[in-house]
């Protein structure tokens, strides 16, 4: 029977754990017909900024929306490359500098397909989820986030 | 037979009317919706941002269907 997918939550509350990630790649020891994991994770980075230095980021969401369309985006890459599995994750609420706030995973038989998917992915949720992303700054000063 | 809209707004739109939601009348289409925002926050006319109507991303001349959920989405700046 073939798997119907449905939308499912992309969202975390807060950081996204490295012990998280090393679960998700071990979930995978089972599914021995893949050949190949590729990995991007999105690191909070300590941006100087005019008014003060980024020491954290509050992520928001137009929630529904944004889990229609990462529905939309997912279905789109599974029909454009031969993969086995994708995840996505992305927080919601306060990250700090150094934490994750976004992991992408894709795994396929062989390497390219993973990665290249992977990297569209990343692209595509970062030009089309509406997620928005507040700089806060260690003078109590915030900066709305843009995305280059 | 009254017709509200629902309007949410993210973001520094949010941030800028002080409110992440609010009711008004069915203005019909994007181009009357706009004109009726900047007359009520005048402070929205030189911020960049787009509009969804019931989650999808509206164009101009889309009609706004009785009692719709109009977004006010500033650019993305996700991941």
């Amino acid at each position: 029977m073939d798997k119907v997918r449905k939308p499912k939550n992309i969202f975390i509350e807060g950081a996204i754990s490295p012990e998280k990630i090393a679960q998700s790649i071990a979930n995978h020891s089972s599914k021995t017909e893949i050949g190949g994991h590729s990995i991007f994770l999105g690191q909070v980075r300590a941006d100087q900024k005019e008014n003060g230095a980024v020491i954290g980021i509050e992520y928001s969401a137009y929630a529904e929306m944004a889990l229609e369309k990462a529905f939309e985006i997912r279905e789109a890459i599974f029909e454009k490359y031969p993969l086995t599995c994708m995840h996505i994750y992305h927080s919601l609420g306060e990250v700090k500098t150094g934490e994750l706030c976004l992991f992408v995973f894709t795994s396929s038989k062989h390497r390219k397909a993973a990665m290249d998917a992977c990297e569209e992915l990343v692209e595509r949720i970062k030009a089309e989820l509406p997620v928005w992303g507040k700089e806060i700054l260690d003078s109590d000063e915030h900066v709305w986030k843009v995305n280059t | 037979m009254e017709n509200q809209i629902s309007v949410k707004a993210f973001g520094l739109v949010a941030e800028k009317i002080g409110m992440n939601d609010f009711q008004m009348d069915n203005p019909g289409n994007p181009a009357r919706f706009k004109q009726q925002l900047f007359e009520r926050f005048p402070e929205l006319k030189p911020l960049k941002f787009t509009l969804a109507i019931n989650k999808k991303l509206a164009a101009e001349q889309t009609e706004i269907p009785q009692g719709a959920e109009v977004a006010l989405l500033p650019p993305f700046s996700g991941g």
